[in-house]
Protein backbone atom coordinates (compact mmCIF):
# COMPACT_ATOMS: atom_id res chain seq x y z
CA UNK A 1 0.00 0.00 0.00
CA UNK A 2 1.40 3.67 -0.91
CA UNK A 3 0.37 6.31 1.47
CA UNK A 4 1.16 9.10 -1.03
CA UNK A 5 0.33 9.88 -4.27
CA UNK A 6 2.48 11.90 -7.20
CA UNK A 7 0.54 15.43 -5.91
CA UNK A 8 1.68 14.49 -2.65
CA UNK A 9 2.82 18.70 -1.64
CA UNK A 10 6.00 19.58 0.25
CA UNK A 11 5.90 20.36 4.03
CA UNK A 12 3.69 17.18 3.98
CA UNK A 13 4.51 15.39 7.68
CA UNK A 14 4.31 11.40 7.84
CA UNK A 15 4.31 9.96 11.05
CA UNK A 16 4.85 5.87 11.56
CA UNK A 17 4.03 3.62 14.14
CA UNK A 18 4.47 4.47 17.80
CA UNK A 19 7.23 1.91 19.35
CA UNK A 20 8.39 0.79 22.11
CA UNK A 21 11.73 -0.61 23.09
CA UNK A 22 12.01 -3.52 25.60
CA UNK A 23 14.39 -5.99 27.00
CA UNK A 24 12.74 -9.12 25.02
CA UNK A 25 12.92 -6.89 21.40
CA UNK A 26 16.22 -5.75 21.97
CA UNK A 27 17.57 -9.36 22.58
CA UNK A 28 15.80 -10.46 20.39
CA UNK A 29 16.94 -8.24 17.85
CA UNK A 30 20.52 -8.43 18.70
CA UNK A 31 21.10 -11.34 20.27
CA UNK A 32 21.68 -13.28 17.53
CA UNK A 33 19.97 -16.71 15.75
CA UNK A 34 19.02 -19.30 16.81
CA UNK A 35 18.59 -18.96 20.40
CA UNK A 36 21.25 -21.60 21.48
CA UNK A 37 22.02 -22.49 25.22
CA UNK A 38 24.40 -19.10 24.93
CA UNK A 39 21.69 -16.68 23.79
CA UNK A 40 21.26 -13.96 23.94
CA UNK A 41 24.92 -13.41 22.82
CA UNK A 42 26.47 -10.86 24.85
CA UNK A 43 26.80 -7.33 23.38
CA UNK A 44 26.62 -3.65 24.00
CA UNK A 45 23.01 -4.19 23.23
CA UNK A 46 22.00 -7.41 25.17
CA UNK A 47 24.65 -7.31 28.03
CA UNK A 48 25.30 -4.76 31.31
CA UNK A 49 28.47 -5.50 31.95
CA UNK A 50 29.75 -5.69 28.85
CA UNK A 51 28.38 -2.25 27.90
CA UNK A 52 29.79 -0.67 30.98
CA UNK A 53 33.00 -1.87 30.11
CA UNK A 54 33.04 -0.36 26.93
CA UNK A 55 32.42 3.32 28.97
CA UNK A 56 28.73 3.00 28.06
CA UNK A 57 26.42 3.61 30.74
CA UNK A 58 23.68 1.84 29.95
CA UNK A 59 22.87 -1.51 27.50
CA UNK A 60 21.41 0.47 24.29
CA UNK A 61 19.21 -0.51 21.56
CA UNK A 62 20.94 -1.38 18.13
CA UNK A 63 20.61 1.94 15.50
CA UNK A 64 19.81 -0.82 13.28
CA UNK A 65 16.73 -1.31 15.10
CA UNK A 66 15.27 1.94 15.05
CA UNK A 67 16.93 2.23 11.33
CA UNK A 68 14.30 -0.25 10.92
CA UNK A 69 11.92 1.99 12.31
CA UNK A 70 12.42 4.44 9.78
CA UNK A 71 12.70 1.84 7.08
CA UNK A 72 8.93 0.56 7.60
CA UNK A 73 7.48 4.25 7.43
CA UNK A 74 9.30 4.64 3.80
CA UNK A 75 7.87 1.53 3.16
CA UNK A 76 4.35 2.56 4.36
CA UNK A 77 4.80 5.91 2.30
CA UNK A 78 5.97 4.62 -0.51
CA UNK A 79 5.00 1.13 -1.05
CA UNK A 80 7.00 -2.11 -1.19
CA UNK A 81 8.65 -1.06 -4.68
CA UNK A 82 10.61 1.40 -2.03
CA UNK A 83 12.67 -1.79 -1.70
CA UNK A 84 13.97 -1.29 -5.38
CA UNK A 85 15.53 1.83 -5.40
CA UNK A 86 15.14 3.57 -1.79
CA UNK A 87 17.88 5.42 0.04
CA UNK A 88 18.53 6.76 3.15
CA UNK A 89 20.95 8.46 5.19
CA UNK A 90 21.53 8.54 8.85
CA UNK A 91 23.25 9.97 11.93
CA UNK A 92 22.69 8.09 14.76
CA UNK A 93 22.41 11.09 17.45
CA UNK A 94 21.42 9.84 20.77
CA UNK A 95 21.29 6.55 22.95
CA UNK A 96 18.41 4.71 22.91
CA UNK A 97 17.57 2.29 26.20
CA UNK A 98 14.75 -0.37 26.90
CA UNK A 99 11.95 1.50 27.97
CA UNK A 100 11.95 4.41 25.17
CA UNK A 101 9.06 4.59 23.35
CA UNK A 102 9.90 5.92 19.72
CA UNK A 103 8.20 7.54 16.72
CA UNK A 104 9.64 7.45 13.42
CA UNK A 105 9.13 10.61 11.68
CA UNK A 106 9.02 12.23 7.81
CA UNK A 107 8.43 15.65 6.03
CA UNK A 108 8.74 15.85 2.08
CA UNK A 109 11.05 18.73 1.51
CA UNK A 110 10.93 18.77 -2.04
CA UNK A 111 9.70 16.68 -5.29
CA UNK A 112 10.96 16.30 -8.86
CA UNK A 113 8.91 15.15 -11.82
CA UNK A 114 11.02 12.24 -13.60
CA UNK A 115 10.14 10.28 -17.02
CA UNK A 116 9.05 7.34 -14.35
CA UNK A 117 7.11 9.04 -12.10
CA UNK A 118 7.76 11.74 -8.91
CA UNK A 119 10.77 11.69 -7.13
CA UNK A 120 10.67 13.43 -3.45
CA UNK A 121 13.56 14.35 -0.65
CA UNK A 122 12.33 13.72 2.69
CA UNK A 123 13.94 14.50 5.86
CA UNK A 124 13.23 11.65 8.10
CA UNK A 125 13.96 11.32 11.86
CA UNK A 126 12.96 8.96 14.95
CA UNK A 127 12.10 10.92 18.37
CA UNK A 128 11.71 9.40 21.95
CA UNK A 129 8.76 10.62 24.11
CA UNK A 130 9.84 14.47 24.87
CA UNK A 131 10.29 14.66 21.76
CA UNK A 132 14.41 14.40 21.33
CA UNK A 133 15.70 13.24 18.14
CA UNK A 134 17.72 10.07 17.99
CA UNK A 135 18.59 9.02 14.34
CA UNK A 136 18.42 12.44 11.34
CA UNK A 137 18.49 12.14 7.68
CA UNK A 138 17.10 12.24 4.68
CA UNK A 139 15.71 9.41 1.76
CA UNK A 140 14.07 9.36 -1.26
CA UNK A 141 11.44 7.60 -2.83
CA UNK A 142 9.65 7.47 -6.11
CA UNK A 143 5.80 7.33 -6.92
CA UNK A 144 5.74 6.09 -10.12
CA UNK A 145 3.37 6.88 -13.19
CA UNK A 146 0.56 4.39 -13.14
CA UNK B 1 45.24 -20.78 14.78
CA UNK B 2 44.91 -18.12 12.99
CA UNK B 3 45.15 -14.75 14.87
CA UNK B 4 42.38 -11.92 14.12
CA UNK B 5 43.10 -8.71 13.86
CA UNK B 6 41.40 -6.19 15.82
CA UNK B 7 38.43 -4.73 13.96
CA UNK B 8 39.52 -0.95 14.90
CA UNK B 9 43.09 -1.24 13.04
CA UNK B 10 42.30 -2.83 9.86
CA UNK B 11 42.70 -0.03 7.58
CA UNK B 12 41.44 1.52 4.03
CA UNK B 13 41.34 -1.33 1.40
CA UNK B 14 41.32 -4.35 3.68
CA UNK B 15 38.27 -6.42 3.61
CA UNK B 16 36.44 -8.45 6.06
CA UNK B 17 35.79 -12.11 5.95
CA UNK B 18 32.15 -12.38 4.71
CA UNK B 19 29.16 -13.74 6.19
CA UNK B 20 26.79 -16.60 4.81
CA UNK B 21 23.37 -17.41 6.26
CA UNK B 22 20.26 -18.44 5.09
CA UNK B 23 16.95 -16.46 6.45
CA UNK B 24 13.82 -19.08 7.59
CA UNK B 25 10.52 -18.20 8.39
CA UNK B 26 11.25 -18.67 11.77
CA UNK B 27 14.28 -16.53 11.55
CA UNK B 28 12.57 -13.78 9.61
CA UNK B 29 9.49 -13.65 12.54
CA UNK B 30 12.32 -13.23 15.02
CA UNK B 31 12.89 -9.83 13.91
CA UNK B 32 9.13 -9.27 12.82
CA UNK B 33 8.73 -9.46 16.59
CA UNK B 34 12.22 -7.47 17.77
CA UNK B 35 10.95 -4.25 15.48
CA UNK B 36 6.72 -4.93 15.78
CA UNK B 37 6.07 -4.68 11.79
CA UNK B 38 3.80 -7.51 11.13
CA UNK B 39 2.65 -6.61 7.68
CA UNK B 40 1.77 -10.08 5.73
CA UNK B 41 4.53 -9.21 2.99
CA UNK B 42 6.78 -10.65 5.62
CA UNK B 43 4.54 -13.60 6.76
CA UNK B 44 2.57 -14.50 3.00
CA UNK B 45 3.64 -15.99 -0.34
CA UNK B 46 2.49 -13.94 -2.93
CA UNK B 47 2.60 -13.95 -6.96
CA UNK B 48 5.84 -12.46 -6.61
CA UNK B 49 7.64 -15.06 -4.34
CA UNK B 50 8.23 -15.96 -1.12
CA UNK B 51 7.91 -13.41 1.92
CA UNK B 52 10.10 -10.39 1.81
CA UNK B 53 12.71 -10.47 4.70
CA UNK B 54 12.38 -7.73 6.96
CA UNK B 55 14.76 -5.19 6.03
CA UNK B 56 15.58 -4.47 9.38
CA UNK B 57 17.07 -8.06 9.91
CA UNK B 58 19.03 -7.41 6.56
CA UNK B 59 21.01 -4.36 8.08
CA UNK B 60 21.80 -5.94 11.49
CA UNK B 61 23.16 -8.97 10.14
CA UNK B 62 25.26 -6.65 7.08
CA UNK B 63 26.75 -4.78 9.90
CA UNK B 64 30.47 -5.28 10.55
CA UNK B 65 30.40 -7.13 13.81
CA UNK B 66 28.35 -10.04 11.95
CA UNK B 67 31.76 -10.80 10.21
CA UNK B 68 33.56 -14.38 11.48
CA UNK B 69 36.94 -12.47 11.24
CA UNK B 70 35.07 -9.45 13.23
CA UNK B 71 37.14 -9.05 17.12
CA UNK B 72 37.74 -6.67 19.55
CA UNK B 73 38.76 -7.00 23.24
CA UNK B 74 37.06 -6.98 25.91
CA UNK B 75 36.06 -3.59 26.93
CA UNK B 76 36.21 -2.22 23.19
CA UNK B 77 32.67 -2.10 21.34
CA UNK B 78 31.91 -0.64 17.73
CA UNK B 79 29.24 2.26 18.39
CA UNK B 80 27.36 2.94 14.96
CA UNK B 81 27.34 6.55 13.53
CA UNK B 82 25.73 7.34 10.31
CA UNK B 83 24.66 5.28 7.15
CA UNK B 84 24.04 5.66 4.01
CA UNK B 85 21.75 2.61 2.39
CA UNK B 86 20.18 1.83 -0.74
CA UNK B 87 17.92 -0.46 -1.40
CA UNK B 88 17.58 -2.60 -4.50
CA UNK B 89 15.79 -5.85 -4.38
CA UNK B 90 13.63 -7.03 -1.83
CA UNK B 91 15.40 -10.68 0.25
CA UNK B 92 13.09 -13.28 0.30
CA UNK B 93 12.62 -16.07 3.27
CA UNK B 94 14.17 -19.00 2.19
CA UNK B 95 17.26 -17.69 0.57
CA UNK B 96 20.99 -17.86 1.19
CA UNK B 97 22.68 -13.85 1.89
CA UNK B 98 26.32 -13.72 1.58
CA UNK B 99 27.52 -10.27 2.86
CA UNK B 100 31.04 -8.65 2.06
CA UNK B 101 32.76 -5.69 3.83
CA UNK B 102 35.50 -3.32 2.73
CA UNK B 103 36.88 -0.65 4.47
CA UNK B 104 37.19 2.30 2.23
CA UNK B 105 38.28 5.50 4.73
CA UNK B 106 39.35 5.84 8.39
CA UNK B 107 39.05 9.41 9.61
CA UNK B 108 39.38 11.38 12.83
CA UNK B 109 36.88 13.86 13.67
CA UNK B 110 36.86 16.00 17.49
CA UNK B 111 39.42 13.38 18.95
CA UNK B 112 37.49 10.43 17.61
CA UNK B 113 38.63 7.73 15.26
CA UNK B 114 36.24 6.49 12.25
CA UNK B 115 36.05 4.11 10.12
CA UNK B 116 34.04 3.58 6.99
CA UNK B 117 33.16 0.51 5.52
CA UNK B 118 31.20 -0.52 2.03
CA UNK B 119 28.90 -3.49 2.62
CA UNK B 120 26.98 -5.77 0.06
CA UNK B 121 24.13 -8.00 0.56
CA UNK B 122 23.18 -10.87 -1.90
CA UNK B 123 21.61 -13.42 -2.24
CA UNK B 124 22.50 -17.39 -3.58
CA UNK B 125 21.21 -16.43 -6.85
CA UNK B 126 23.89 -13.24 -7.22
CA UNK B 127 20.83 -10.81 -7.06
CA UNK B 128 21.95 -7.60 -5.23
CA UNK B 129 19.67 -6.89 -2.29
CA UNK B 130 21.53 -3.89 -0.19
CA UNK B 131 24.50 -1.53 -0.52
CA UNK B 132 25.81 0.30 2.85
CA UNK B 133 28.19 2.90 3.75
CA UNK B 134 28.55 3.28 6.96
CA UNK B 135 30.86 5.16 9.30
CA UNK B 136 31.55 3.24 13.05
CA UNK B 137 33.73 4.33 15.94
CA UNK B 138 34.89 2.70 18.94
CA UNK B 139 34.16 3.39 22.51
CA UNK B 140 36.31 1.42 25.22
CA UNK B 141 35.88 1.74 29.25
CA UNK B 142 39.24 3.44 29.68
CA UNK B 143 38.30 6.81 27.89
Amino acid sequence: MQNIDKDAQVGLELTGKLKTITDERVFAFSGGFPKGPDWPKKTIHTNLEFARASGLPKRTASGAMFEGYITELMINTFGEQWLRGGKMTLKFIAIVTPGDKLLPKAIIRSRQAENSGVRFALDVWCEKQGGEKVVIGTATGLVPNL
Amino acid sequence: MEEKKRADQIGVGDEFKPLTFRVTSEFNEQYLESVEDYHPRYREVTEFGPPVVHPALLVVWSNVTRSPSFYLPYGLAAVHAWEEIEYINPGRVGKTFTVTWKVVDVYEKKGRRYQVKEALVVDEDGLQIIKRKFGDTYFSGGE
